[in-house]
């Protein structure tokens, strides 16, 4: 099975309702998108990487209550594999961030009032949905476009026209508001 | 441990979860707190012996309202916080609601009444233990949303800490209203307030700290 948003969020919802095999299929498609994500945002041994994926598994379970069916399930849990990595940053100093730390921080104070100025989750409801998901995934969850692509099952070519069409669409949308 | 092994451990506890699962778990945690302040609230501050008299008038009912109305707009907050995806928080402008309706009242107050008596409405009997008061009841509250958020998932520790705060102080005013016989909106809207965001500086304070998980 492809390890798409609409395949995990309904093994996700499955877990919820008490099916333990979706729940177990769903943490094992967890597995290597948790190891892309980390590995390509923080530099240490493979063990340790492997503890931040272990780390994130047991907060997706224990925490599982605090998925809201109506939202999308990649957004939570990359919010949770973010989470854990800054607080991995802090208590084990032997994973480095590769981007600035201060910036990861800083980023995550500015985000909510950035969005909330620009309101991008209406903007993105007038974009058809392919290229809604994949702006989506890249650049407001902080996917690379391989990972997205992977998550969708679709090409990398096809991730990177989405974003680029929708952006454009987007830019065109916003200057023709202004006018 | 190996990662397989893991995952198949994890996999033999999967209890449903039914969709109002955070709210339940902070409706309990604030529940189970605010019975603690209000059995301190009775035995050791004491019940304001006019509450029969004062729930037919109006001025209990303002600031019943008030403070409860708050109540609700900081769990409304909370409950958006204790999710990991809390970007953006939605309906945080109608805890302005209460603030600018009980203002509009103030002013009522201060212009029916004449300017000399103003301090002596604004002070009160109590204002000097009233905030402190708020605050001691709110901790109790503030406990059990502590627990609360055991299982829940914050991302943005010191907003969580933050809204948990209010909501705890605000839960903890609510009750104060059956010991405090003050009356005025102006007293309320300083000296309630106050205490309410005592509690709430504390949670921003403390949130990092302990809502870590």
């Amino acid at each position: 099975m492809r390890a798409d948003e609409d395949a995990l969020r309904g093994l996700m919802i499955g877990g919820l309702d008490g099916d333990a095999a979706a729940h177990a299929a769903l943490l094992r498609l967890l597995v290597p998108l948790l190891r892309g994500f980390y590995r390509r945002r923080a530099s240490g041994s493979d063990d340790d990487i492997e503890d931040l994926v272990q780390e994130t598994l047991i907060a997706v379970h224990t925490r599982r209550a605090t998925y809201d069916r109506e939202r999308a399930f990649t957004a939570w849990l990359f919010a949770i594999a973010r989470y854990k990595m800054v607080d991995h940053f802090r208590r084990v100093r032997r994973l480095h961030p590769i981007d600035g730390l201060e910036e990861l921080l800083v980023a995550d104070d500015f985000e909510p009032a950035a969005s909330a100025r620009l309101d991008v989750e209406d903007l993105l409801a007038a974009l058809p949905s392919k290229q809604a998901r994949m702006i989506r995934a890249t650049r407001l969850h902080g996917l690379s476009i391989a990972e997205a692509a992977e998550a969708d099952g679709i090409g990398e070519s096809d991730v990177k026209v989405s974003v680029h069409r929708g952006l454009k669409a987007l830019v065109a949308r916003i200057q023709g508001g202004v006018r | 441990m190996n990662t397989d092994d893991l995952i198949s451990q994890l996999s033999q506890d999967v209890p449903p979860v039914s969709r109002g699962a955070v709210g339940w778990r902070l409706a309990i945690g604030i529940g189970l707190g605010a019975l603690v302040s209000m059995l301190a609230v009775v035995l050791a501050l004491g019940i304001r012996p006019d509450l029969g008299l004062a729930m037919r008038g109006p001025t209990f009912w303002m600031k019943w309202g008030y403070t409860a109305s708050i109540a609700l707009a900081a769990l409304v907050m909370t409950t958006q916080l204790a999710r990991p995806d809390s970007n953006r928080l939605r309906w945080s402008w109608i805890l302005a609601v209460p603030v600018l309706l009980l203002t509009g009242l103030g002013v009522a107050e201060l212009a029916r009444t004449p300017p000399g008596k103003w301090l002596a409405m604004w002070l009160g009997h109590s204002w000097l233990v009233c905030p402190w008061l708020v605050l001691a009841l709110a901790m109790p509250i503030f406990v059990g949303l502590l627990w609360s958020f055991r299982r829940l998932a914050p991302t943005r520790l010191r907003a969580a800490g933050a809204a948990a705060g209010l909501a705890a102080g605000a839960f903890a005013a609510t009750v104060y209203c059956l010991h405090c016989p003050e009356v005025s909106a102006i007293f309320v809207l300083t000296w309630y307030s106050l205490g309410i965001l005592l509690a709430a500086s504390l949670g921003a304070l403390l949130g990092p700290r302990l809502l870590r998980w």
